[in-house]
């Protein structure tokens, strides 16, 4: 059965606006993989949020069958199943090669899969932003007393961590971060890394830039609907999942490459921008209330319990590797 | 006929004057959670969220109860030189032809978007958000529901008026 | 059936039906359903829920019935009267002082929000009724009114620079920054127009009798000027103080214009119920646009009518100068028929790689963008700002007396556009 003749074009939301840089260009790669494997037997068309309006409508698009395939993050379905949060990444979790291996050998695709099943939604990996930054943020953070009354943009499971620590998370519309970062309105705000942040401006108005902690692989997520994919040729099936993964891979390099690119522009051209490291004092302080707060949810819930399980066990056994290869390697180089 | 007339008049208007009041609410939420923040530095994201569910709220029902009142906006370029009963005419015709269609449309699909929140359990994936979000979802097909009565009345106003225009051309 | 078929039916129907005098959110909405359920089947309105919750979330948009209510309570207890009237004696009784005093407001409440809606409605609640009563001519009242509540666009902060920014890849500060220069040119060449006006039609602006000695003036302009000025400070120092964001500033002048209600013991119960009333029926009039307004372009966008507009915009010539002017003249025609974030959305994506290879400079072609869309508010058929104004005004004015003041004020934006096509290099002196 796999070729039928048939011409099947799809359509995929994303939660991102047209033309949106490294996400957007994903989803656009992999259509073009899927057109080009297939014989242009299935097309792909992308529609951003300029067209379907809701950036965060895209897990019911896909659930409902308005679309065949999104293009979004799990953690943004976190308010509808709890369990869906683990699956981008989690503070103080793995780093992005050790979470492909878990994803990919270590039962994470398995865990995903009996998670996202209840809703007749299929869900990938959709490409990896790599460490992403802590923010930006107006004043120096020297102890946990900085951090009690911060207000900060930050939102989702990492806002919940910080305002364990006193800090007070704060939802301001995308469209006036600026403007109440610029003016005190609040005191820091977490975007995404040197790769997207620059576009933003936030450099010129807050000077500190703190490394990151609470997003270290951020994980974006190709949805399909399982009917859908159902009536697919066994083929096609098999280019559509190739394509997927292709194209996730792709985007972790060029989000690479992208932010490796800015950070020696933001290096050079804004040399008032000071990067800086949380101190080790309130790092600790922020490791406990996280480790706390997933205690809490994996108490609640049995397949809370079951993911954060897998997650730590396979964390510990895959660190052990990254300490003896990646670290140990760059510990040896006598550079910085 | 009469009588269902004046009762959906009134509890139209009653709909309406709670749309003043969830209008102050949302004003005092907003201003309370600047003050707030402000003196005392202190940020809830549940009352955050509180503003727009009010503001919302208030607008989605506002909208039937606008209708009854002719608040709505329209292009006179032509309207104000039309007759009188061609005016009741046009507002009958597009009450039905444009107002009802589209609001029963909204209704048939709003409500398992209303339902599908319910169903999960949905909550604000923000800290300390909001839990409930069926709540505000199902405004979208409440809100419908009110403004099809909107509707009937206003189509019952305009043949209440044509049939005294009648009567008011046959006696002169 | 074939795109540009449905995409043009569409604005066909629609343009028909808005002048037969039907309701225009309803009417936009009704059209869409006609058009959309014929072509595209009914399935496509599956979006709406998610279409209605994205306009109910939008706290951006909780300024609009803030700001409506604030200047519902200013001029209910005729605060806002005696504020453009003692304001423009003060100019010593020149012809225009009313309508020069009302761009100054407009000017104001521009730099506390972005939402064209908001501004427009309270500046149609607050001087419309003031310069009606001082035998204004009439459309150059609406004029000024649609003029200066549309400068909430391109004076920051404003909504269409965020989204071009975004766009377009460019800080958004930088393009705050370089706004500043086109929103004071604005500002300026309309009170230069009623100055004009006023000379050579002097009863079209009349001024204000000053019967009173010049110390008698000063005094009661300062006891008219001095509280509502309190009150636009509190309203644009909360947000430069970072007290409020631009959003939330609106609350804080809608609680301080009843504060000085009560001050000025013009406030009760039941004055307060009729406010919230009105505000709800203004704000509502407001939303069925919108929401009229999204399930249209719902329809045009599914229709594919909106590959047409890429096409054309590929289609660009590659010389500098040729690609700036149709680019320009072409968003202008565009912005007739479809909504400002429409046009950013669709045709800035396109622009800006062609600009970058030309090399433009990336601010100025944007602040030129949001001039020209800008000018979109304004202009008939479809200009929001026209609709807005005619939902607030008395019902005895007319929809052609708006449409005929807002005329000389899109030539000015044209004007205002062209001297910062013509001068790049002084646009970023900021
Ligand atoms: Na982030
Ligand atoms: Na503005």
């Amino acid at each position: 059965n796999a070729d039928d003749g048939k011409k099947y074009r799809w359509k995929l939301a994303e939660t991102w606006g047209p033309n949106f840089p490294i996400f957007g260009d994903a989803t656009k790669n992999m259509a073009k993989m899927v057109k080009e494997m297939s014989g242009g037997r299935l097309t792909i068309r992308i529609d951003s949020s300029n067209k379907h309006k809701s950036a965060l409508g895209i897990f019911d698009f896909v659930k409902n069958g308005q679309y065949q395939m999104g293009h979004s993050a799990s953690y943004y379905w976190k308010g509808k199943d709890i369990n869906t949060l683990f699956f981008t990444t989690l503070p103080f979790g793995m780093t992005t090669s050790e979470q492909y291996a878990w994803f990919y050998h270590g039962g994470g695709m398995e865990l995903m899969k009996e998670v996202y099943d209840q809703y007749g939604v299929m869900s990938f990996p959709g490409g990896n932003t790599g460490n992403q930054m802590g923010g930006w943020f107006r004043k120096e953070i020297n102890s946990l007393d900085d951090l009690k009354g911060l207000k900060m943009r930050i939102p989702g499971f990492a806002g919940e961590v910080l305002a364990k620590l006193g800090a007070k998370p704060t939802n301001i519309p995308s469209g006036e971060l600026y403007t109440s970062l610029e003016r005190n309105t609040i005191d820091a705000l977490e975007w995404v890394g040197p790769s997207l942040d620059l576009r933003m401006g936030f450099h010129k108005i807050a000077p500190y830039y703190y490394t990151g902690w609470h997003e270290p692989a951020t994980e974006l997520q190709f949805m399909v609907n399982q009917k859908a994919y159902d009536e697919l040729p066994e083929d096609l099936q098999a280019i559509l999942t190739i394509a997927m993964k292709t194209a996730a891979y792709d985007m972790y390099t060029q989000s690479t490459h992208e932010s490796g690119k800015n950070l020696a522009t933001i290096q050079q051209d804004f040399p008032n921008v000071k990067i800086r490291t949380f101190p080790a004092p309130v790092m600790a302080a922020i490791k406990k209330a996280n480790a706390e707060l997933l205690e809490e949810f994996a108490a609640k819930d049995e397949m809370s319990n079951k993911i954060l399980t897998s997650i730590e066990n396979y964390r510990k056994q895959a660190r052990q590797w990254t300490n003896f290869s990646d670290r140990a390697y760059l510990d040896s180089l006598d550079e910085k | 006929m009469l009588l269902i007339h004046s009762l959906l008049r009134r509890f139209i208007d009653l709909v309406g004057s709670l749309c003043s009041l969830l209008l102050i609410l949302m004003i005092i939420n907003v201003f309370y959670d600047v003050l707030m923040r402000y003196m005392f530095n202190d940020v809830s994201i549940a009352l955050q969220e509180l503003e727009w569910h009010l503001f919302a709220a208030m607008f989605m029902f506002g909208i039937g109860y606008t209708l009854k009142e002719d608040g709505h906006v329209r292009v006179d370029l032509f309207y104000d030189n039309f007759a009188k009963k061609k005016q009741l005419l046009i507002n009958m015709f597009g009450t039905i032809v444009f107002a009802l269609p589209i609001t029963a449309i909204i209704l048939y699909f709003s409500i398992d978007y209303a339902f599908e929140a319910y169903e999960m359990g949905e909550g604000s994936p923000d800290p300390g958000g909001l839990p409930h979000r069926w709540i505000i979802r199902s405004v979208i097909p409440a809100s419908s529901v009110f403004l099809l009565l909107c509707i009937f009345y206003v189509v019952l106003d305009n043949l209440k008026s044509l049939l005294e225009l009648k009567t008011e051309g046959a006696e002169s | 059936m074939n795109e540009e078929l449905i995409g043009i039916l569409l604005f066909g129907v629609a343009l028909i039906s808005l002048f037969v005098g039907y309701y225009v959110g309803f009417t936009f909405a009704g059209v869409s359903v006609l058009v959309g359920v014929a072509f595209l089947g009914l399935d496509l309105f599956s979006f709406m829920p998610y279409r209605i919750m994205a306009i109910m979330e939008n706290t951006t948009l909780m300024a609009i019935p803030m700001f409506i209510f604030m200047g519902i309570v200013l001029q209910k207890t005729g605060l806002a009267e005696r504020l453009l009237e003692s304001s423009a004696k003060l100019f010593g009784g020149i012809s225009g002082g009313v309508a020069i005093s009302t761009i100054v407001v407009g000017a104001l409440l521009a730099a506390s929000t972005g939402v064209v809606g908001a501004s427009v409605v309270a500046m149609g609640v607050i001087s419309l009724p003031v310069m009606l009563k001082n035998n204004y001519h009439q459309p150059t009242a609406c004029g000024v009114i649609c003029a200066s509540g549309t400068l909430g666009q391109i004076i920051p902060p404003s909504i269409i620079l965020i989204i071009l920014g975004d766009v377009m890849g460019i800080a958004v500060g930088d393009l705050f920054k370089a706004a500043v220069l086109p929103g004071f040119m604005l500002v300026t060449a309309y009170a230069l127009y009623i100055l004009v006006l006023g000379k050579f039609k002097p009863d079209f602006c009349p001024p204000i009798v000053v019967d009173e000695p010049k110390s008698e003036i000063i005094k009661q302009a300062l006891k008219d000027i001095l509280p509502p000025l309190v009150l636009i400070v509190a309203v644009l120092g909360s947000i430069f103080s970072g007290v409020a964001t631009p959003t939330e500033s609106s609350a804080i002048g809608a609680v301080g214009a009843v504060l000085l209600s009560i001050a000025y013991k013009s406030f009760s119960i039941k004055s307060l119920q009729a406010v919230s009333k009105e505000t709800v029926k203004v704000t509502s009039m407001i939303f069925a646009v919108l929401i009229g307004a999204t399930a249209f372009s719902m329809v045009f966008s599914y229709s594919g009518s909106e590959y047409l507009v890429e096409e054309f915009f590929l289609d660009l010539p590659g010389d500098k100068w040729m690609f700036i002017i149709i680019a320009m003249v072409a968003i202008l025609i565009l912005g007739f028929f479809i909504d400002f974030i429409e046009i950013a959305f669709l045709v800035v994506p396109i622009l800006t790689p062609v600009a970058i290879a030309l090399d433009i400079d990336l601010i100025w072609f944007a602040i030129l963008i949001s001039m020209n869309l800008q000018t979109s508010f304004l202009t008939p058929p479809f200009g929001f700002s026209l609709f807005y104004l005619k939902g607030v005004a008395p019902s005895w004015l007319k929809t052609s007396t708006i449409y005929k003041g807002v005329m000389p004020f899109i030539l000015i934006q044209i004007a205002v556009l062209c001297l910062v096509l013509a001068f790049p290099k002084y646009l970023i002196i900021f």
